[in-house]
């Protein structure tokens, strides 16, 4: 290719694409990604706790249920 | 780590009863074998053993197949699993002579008898712990396998 055929393709190049403008990010994302590792490790929910609570309760009062439970695991 | 989402889903579904029935195996082992309990638990480990691993393991596929179109989070997709578990394991257990239906209840294994009353927090029971078991087991496996 010669060097007119190069420039003309950087020219066509340059048309086609749009300029870069301002590089710099809008907000910083640090932050967003330390909300999603905090996250990751997030305790459970009271609900859970409360679940797993009544599960070990009815199973304390109720032995007879362990070998029920234990069948359908 | 795109390749075979659903031989991992399998792998990862079948996981957890996997390892609950060797720790099963060695109570039947103690309680049957050593301390000779007049019990026929061996003919209640049939259930869990060949079908309870391959429900788990199909139930994850169908949650990583359906999950994008129902976004049903894991747990809750793991405690319908019961609703058609629990029959066919109850029906299996019929006719292994497990379970026997009487006038006041069911009595498990010749020897545990479940009022009806306590048949529906029973069954409660069984959902919570398949939500717990698969919110936080099922799913932190699908994590680390990458498909979820």
């Amino acid at each position: 290719m010669n060097e007119l055929g190069e420039d003309r393709i950087k020219k066509l190049l340059k048309q086609a694409l749009p300029p870069m403008g301002e590089a710099e990010l809008e907000r910083d994302l640090w932050p967003d990604m330390l909300r999603r590792m905090d996250a990751a490790h997030e305790a459970p929910p009271w609900f859970d706790w409360a679940l797993a609570a009544a599960l070990a309760g009815f199973v304390a009062f109720v032995p007879m249920s362990i070998p029920v439970l234990l069948y359908y695991l | 780590m795109n390749t075979h989402p659903y031989l991992r889903a399998f792998l990862a579904g079948a996981f957890v009863p996997t390892v609950v029935l060797p720790l099963m195996l060695t109570g039947f082992i103690i309680f049957r074998l050593v301390l000779q309990v007049p019990i026929p638990i061996e003919r209640g480990i049939i259930f869990p053993m060949a079908l309870v691993p391959s429900l788990f393991g199909l139930w994850n596929m169908l949650w990583v197949g359906s999950h994008e179109r129902t976004h049903l989070p894991i747990g809750m997709h793991g405690a319908v699993l019961p609703i058609l578990g629990a029959p066919t394991g109850a029906l299996v257990a019929s006719s292994l002579g497990i379970l026997a239906l009487g006038a006041s209840g069911v009595t498990w294994f010749d020897t545990f008898h479940v009022p009806y009353t306590l048949i529906a927090p029973l069954f409660l029971c069984v959902l919570g712990g398949y939500y717990l078991v698969w919110k936080y087991v099922v799913g932190f496996v699908n994590q680390v396998l990458g498909i979820a």
